[in-house]
């Protein structure tokens, strides 16, 4: 298939200057995993802490008061009484003074003795549903605690234990270093080509190369080439600050995870090509390369959201996804250890994306330029 | 003006010259919505599940019968033997395995707790963390309800007990789209006049026709009014769209004022339209335009509370979100949707937003102006 290495090196050398005279997009590329890298480690966290608690105590006794100190007595909530009107106490919400409303009736503290059954009432801002779940619970956890504490003893009859493998401490991180590795590599390979080749297409210097002796198929593959480089590079890079600043572990082969990913790189930038060949202008190639490869990285592969809690449809779409199955690949290899047996039917699908994609491409570049 | 109109003119066509384009600026973002209104959510459900019952009482077979009821889990296999569990899930078959030990019926009855297993893949933490809960809160009210109607064998029965009547404010139903959708409107109105007006600017320089238009009767003001017009009413259009399409396949429903929402995205729009001319002054290229731009994005994205909520992030994370234009017009959205707040409440994220729109869009004109001398 390579005829001429060398035509095919002046191409690459040609492309790699026009990426090392680009120190601005050359500095994003590698700037951004990496912020996004810590962001994603540090800021994701779904876990709650001090929401704000408004409490309307009209019954001001000692087992109120108690249950108010229940409240205050964790990091879940930060509780205040408030003094104002009960009609307004909507505002509270509609200010975000307020995430959650504990209103104790009256007659808390003598039904609470006399009859030894009492409700509170529990108004919460849900306009988050999962975070008003999550408020729903930790209530009830408090006033569990309570139950327990003054009540008497409820209690299960045995012991629960949950036992977290490959990630004990639930670390986000683990999560997304290979995860973004993963994203990384398919927007550098699929994003970056497709607009490489269609700004020549753009410039009308596609034309140019094209009356030179170059072959298309010699164009293509030194045109990405670089990139293929560029890519691999800033993976390692990703995986270097995951493994040294966040302890990500590396259980497996680092052979087999260099070999699945060349496989991988090599599907995206399928898909890069198949991108150039379908569109003429920069800006409609990197509108349709996003939409293509960003949002569903993001989005269908697993990446932050499980596939399995999507509704069907979107689920079946997700096999279309090259990412998907890179996916488990990375974190099977890094955080689980697995071997190439245990990973085959990711390795086949994307061998079989892989050629669907690169033989549909290079059939449409040779009519694109016969045209 | 009569200027100014033809260049509008000339701008539009440019916009919809091809088809491509209008399927870029209409279709994807929908496309986008309908995914990210489906995908967006911090449920869990159908996490795979080996039962492993070396028990087989009654009790233990009401808890095979919970899990096999709720979509929250999916039991796929039932398996005994420990090397086979691990198996299956270091092979990514199962999720979580839910071991009862033999005798298990027994040892409650000679009050011994005994001790149910939950094995959990921890590669996705957070999901694996939620349906620990599930599973937990599973076990405990089958085990509840289990000896609520049976001969009990020791107390756990209260004497007093404080209940909790809950209501939910303003997603009763706890659904995820009401929250979600007014975040991926904020998106989406963010990418077309941020991203879409940069790389509109950068490539009349890199072709260099920015130079022509330079050398027209235009003046630099006319020429910039008619660059960021068309993005403007770009912008609203697709609200308007998006807003549409939203009550109609996710029933969202506005509870705030329509012109309060629309008056607001206006002066949400100098900021991000204030971004696109600073992002084309500081770039050469297209490429670099949209990489600029989207390292933005996602700068605003992760940092705005669109899904990760800012109230758990770090201190320090917190205070950056600040700095986030996005952060405030993102509250404003939401509280205009879902709670139908009016401007008085919404000020202390109306005046910052404002601020910063007019400081961003004057600082992003003035470098434009000096580039271009």
């Amino acid at each position: 298939m390579i005829r001429s290495p060398n035509r095919i090196f002046a191409i690459s050398r040609k492309e790699f200057l026009h990426i090392i005279h680009d120190p601005r997009s050359l500095l994003i590329i590698f700037v951004m995993p990496i912020a996004q890298l810590v962001m994603f480690g540090y800021a994701l966290n779904m876990e709650i802490q001090n929401i704000d608690l408004a409490v309307i105590d009209y019954s001001k006794t000692e087992y109120s008061r108690r249950l108010v100190q229940e409240f205050e007595g964790n990091n879940f909530f930060r509780p205040y009484y408030y003094e104002g009107k009960y009609s307004e106490i909507e505002q509270l919400f509609l200010k975000r003074e307020a995430r959650v409303i504990l209103i104790i009736e009256k007659d808390f503290d003598k039904n609470y003795q006399l009859t030894g059954s009492v409700a509170v009432q529990i108004l919460i801002d849900a306009a988050d549903p999962n975070a008003g779940t999550m408020m729903k619970y930790y209530c009830n956890f408090v006033i569990n605690n309570f139950n327990e504490r003054y009540g008497g003893k409820v209690l299960l009859p045995f012991n629960v234990q949950p036992r977290i493998w490959y990630n004990p401490d639930l670390k986000s991180s683990y999560f997304f270093v290979p995860g973004l590795v993963a994203l990384i590599l398919v927007m550098i390979s699929a994003l970056l080509t497709s607009i490489t080749i269609t700004r020549e297409k753009e410039m009308g210097t596609m034309e140019q190369i094209l009356v030179s002796p170059v072959k298309p198929r010699e164009i293509i593959i030194g045109k990405v080439l670089p990139y293929i480089l560029m890519a691999f590079l800033d993976g390692f890079l990703i995986l270097l600050i995951g493994v040294v600043l966040f302890n990500v572990p590396f259980e497996g082969s680092y052979l087999l995870l260099i070999f699945l990913s060349t496989l991988y790189i090599t599907t995206a930038l399928s898909l890069g090509l198949m991108i150039s060949t379908i569109v003429s202008t920069q800006q409609v190639a990197m509108m349709v390369a996003l939409a293509s490869t960003l949002l569903p990285t993001v989005m269908l592969s697993g990446f932050i959201f499980p596939i399995k809690s999507m509704p069907v449809i979107l689920q079946y779409i997700s096999y279309v996804v090259p990412a998907k199955y890179y996916l488990i690949i990375i974190r099977g290899i890094m955080l689980k250890g697995n071997t190439l047996a245990q990973l085959a039917t990711q390795m086949l699908f994307l061998l079989l994306m892989t050629a669907i994609l690169l033989r549909n491409a290079l059939v449409r570049f040779k009519t694109n330029l016969e045209k | 003006m009569q200027q100014i109109i033809s260049m509008l003119i000339k701008e539009f066509k440019q916009i919809f010259r091809t088809r491509e384009m209008v399927a870029v600026i209409f279709g994807v973002p929908l496309a986008q919505m309908v995914i990210l209104g489906y995908t967006i959510t911090n449920e869990v459900k159908n996490v795979s599940l080996f039962i492993a019952d070396r028990d087989n009482s009654r009790l233990s077979r009401e808890f095979i019968r919970a899990f096999g009821q709720t979509d929250r889990f999916n039991i796929i296999a039932y398996e005994t033997d420990r090397k086979k569990i691990e198996q299956g899930i270091q092979s990514w078959d199962a999720q979580m395995a839910i071991v009862v030990p033999r005798n298990f019926n027994c040892d409650i009855q000679r009050g011994q707790k005994p001790e149910i297993q939950i094995i959990v893949d921890g590669v996705d933490g957070n999901t694996a963390g939620v349906a620990v809960g599930y599973a937990q809160g599973i076990l405990s009210q089958v085990a509840l309800n289990f000896y609520n109607n049976r001969s009990i064998p020791f107390s756990f029965r209260t004497n007093r007990i404080v209940q909790m009547e809950e209501r939910m404010f303003y997603n009763l139903n706890l659904d995820n789209a009401q929250y979600m959708i007014p975040g991926i409107v904020v998106v989406l109105v963010t990418i077309i006049s941020m991203m879409l007006s940069a790389i509109n600017l950068v490539r009349e320089k890199e072709i260099g026709t920015l130079e022509q238009l330079l050398v027209t009767p235009l003046s630099r003001y006319q020429l910039l009014f008619g660059k960021l017009l068309p993005f403007l009413l770009l912008t609203f259009l697709e609200l308007f769209l998006v807003m549409t399409c939203a009550k109609f396949i996710f029933s969202i429903h506005v509870h705030g004022s329509y012109l309060l929402m629309a008056a607001l995205a206006a002066i949400f729009l100098f900021t991000t339209l204030g971004l696109g001319i600073f992002v084309s002054t500081i770039t050469g290229t297209q490429q670099q335009a949209m990489f600029v731009s989207w390292f933005m994005m996602v700068f605003m994205l992760i940092m705005s509370g669109f899904f990760i909520p800012i109230e758990n992030m770090p201190d320090i994370l917190q205070k950056i979100t600040y700095l986030n234009p996005m952060r405030y017009f993102l509250y404003i959205i939401r509280d205009i949707i879902q709670k139908g707040a009016s401007l008085p409440y919404l000020l202390s994220d109306v005046i910052p937003m404002t601020v910063y729109g007019l400081v961003i869009f004057i600082l992003s004109i003035m470098n434009f102006h000096k580039r271009l001398a």
